[in-house]
């Protein structure tokens, strides 16, 4: 197992704030799009080796829960993928929000989680890239994402992951609370990022730092 | 000669001939781009559909939540996207195979990409929309054989109700369901009396139909979450989930009497059959699904030195 190089505090820091911001531009539009006002909680970032990613999901989450979680990769100037795990009431009042007007069958439930993963992954991942744009070399600001899909269904918090079978030795950890004004739920967001794409991303904060 | 390459915009050929649907629309839903393959699926050529609004050019699409899709790329100036596999299709098209299909329509799947202008506000989206009508056949047929694989793969052969192997897999299931959430049920383990003598008298053949006769008769008796399984040979189990013993003693009388009272008709015969049975409840100190199996095999026992044709509950003191 390789030595988890931790983000700096300062490198924490500057990322904490970057996504702090991306996380209030992306409240505001999606209170925009909902009709509805909608609070993103501050960010909570940590970077884990993958082996502890397991364990770490089910203290998010809570060990006695059952989950179900979305993949998303993302590529061009960060490369990874992205993890958004919800609990099993998952985000189905939020059907009528997002457009759905009839009952719920299981595939626009699937469908639906598929979306609001989309949009909470494209606006923050969006919404940080924006404010890194210019930062480093070869920086286009720009991502593009592939489709979201089905990663797992109804299984306990530890089992989302096979930490055996992840060819990635770092995660970026980022809880995200998603709440509207009518009700709660809470979603988990997760970055995993290659090595290089974390270095790349540390070099960047670095210089991001500087620039100050 | 085709026409060279200096003489065309080439990302205009491209975008006009690639084997990908490609339509753009405007923030007031307006079509301002379709491609061939738009074209050629829609019926709609590009000269019809430019200028004019997406749903009043297609009024079958789902308009609510299309439009709230659409939105979300023009606020969150995010991609979006459609899988098949949730939402099967957005555009009714016909696929490519008419002769081999199978499906109904083309699978698609669509990604919607956010158009920025050089202020870096998104003033069209562009919908990309691959046919996955192939991926889809090919995932669908899989699943089948997948289904219908583990599907035999829990069946006893010849009886058609589950096998030894699934009986104890759903048995651990239960098991660790009720030991976690709470609640009861019970295990019924049945056994044919002096079948060796069925066999003896009427052969194999006498004994496979008896076998299955006597399945269906315990079936007609099970409740839907009743689950009945071949344990062995000529021995059965039954899980009753939500069933404590007396429940469970109560169905297995009616199991017993409807055996022991319909004679099985085999050639000319008619083979008279009874069964013993015993049954064990899930206590909250049962320390796994083996243990069950144990003690309605003690109770089991219990009825066959008791003169057989008869139901023993266990009770810790029935193996004495």
């Amino acid at each position: 197992m390789s030595v988890v190089v931790p983000l700096s505090e300062d490198q924490r820091d500057a990322l904490q704030e970057i996504t702090n911001i991306a996380m209030g531009q992306a409240a505001s539009s999606l209170a925009n799009l909902l009709d509805t006002f909608v609070n993103l909680s501050v960010p909570r970032i940590n970077v884990v080796g993958v082996e502890k990613l397991p364990s770490a999901i089910s203290q998010l989450v809570g060990r006695e829960t059952d989950v179900t979680a979305v993949r998303q990769s993302f590529q061009g100037y960060l490369r990874g993928e992205a993890i958004v795990i919800y609990g099993n009431d998952g985000c189905k009042e939020l059907g009528d929000l997002m457009g759905y007007d009839e009952e719920l069958d299981r595939s626009a439930e699937l469908e639906l989680l598929l979306d609001v993963s989309n949009v909470l992954v494209g606006a923050c991942l969006g919404g940080m890239i924006e404010q890194l744009k210019g930062v480093g070399e070869n920086n286009s600001g720009e991502l593009s994402f592939s489709a979201p899909s089905m990663m797992a269904e109804n299984v306990p918090a530890d089992a989302v992951i096979n930490a055996s079978k992840l060819t990635w030795t770092h995660a970026l950890l980022m809880e995200v609370n998603f709440s509207l004004e009518s009700h709660d739920f809470i979603s988990h967001l997760i970055m995993l990022m290659p090595e290089q794409a974390i270095d790349k991303m540390r070099g960047i904060l670095d210089e991001f730092i500087a620039s100050f | 000669m085709t026409e060279s390459a200096q003489n065309v915009n080439l990302p205009d050929f491209i975008v006009k001939w690639v084997d990908v649907g490609v339509f753009v629309i405007d923030c007031e839903m307006k079509i301002t781009l379709w491609n061939n393959f738009m074209a050629n699926h829609s019926g709609h050529t590009a000269d019809k559909v430019i200028g004019r609004d997406l749903f009043e050019c297609f009024p079958e699409l789902p308009k609510t939540w299309l439009s709230k899709k659409i939105k979300s790329v023009f606020i969150l100036k995010n991609f979006a996207f459609t899988s098949w596999e949730q939402r099967p299709y957005l555009f009714r098209f016909p696929h490519n195979r008419p002769i081999t299909g199978g499906v109904d329509h083309m699978y698609q799947n669509c990604t919607f990409l956010p158009v920025k202008n050089e202020h870096g506000e998104v003033d069209s989206i562009c919908v990309t929309l691959f046919d996955a009508t192939d991926i889809g056949m090919a995932q669908t047929l899989l699943k089948e054989a997948l289904d219908s694989l583990s599907e035999s793969n829990n069946r006893d052969g010849l009886t058609g109700i589950f096998n030894r192997r699934y009986l104890e897999q759903r048995l651990s299931t239960e098991f660790d369901r009720v030991k976690r959430y709470g609640g009861e049920f019970s295990f019924v383990l049945f056994d044919l009396d002096h079948f060796k003598h069925v066999n003896d008298t009427y052969g194999h053949l006498g004994g496979d139909e008896v076998l299955c006769e006597v399945t269906k008769q315990a079936s007609s008796l099970l409740r839907t979450s009743d689950i009945l399984g071949r344990y062995g040979g000529e021995e059965f189990g039954i899980i009753l989930p939500s069933t404590g013993m007396e429940g469970a003693y109560i169905f297995a009388e009616r199991v017993r009497e409807i055996i022991a009272k319909s004679p099985i008709l085999f050639k000319d015969a008619s083979i008279p059959v009874t069964i013993s049975i015993g049954i064990a409840t899930f206590e909250p100190d049962t320390p796994n699904y083996e243990h069950l199996i144990n003690c309605s095999d003690i109770a089991l026992y219990a009825s066959k030195e008791g003169g057989r044709n008869r139901v023993t509950r266990y009770a810790p003191d029935t193996a004495t």
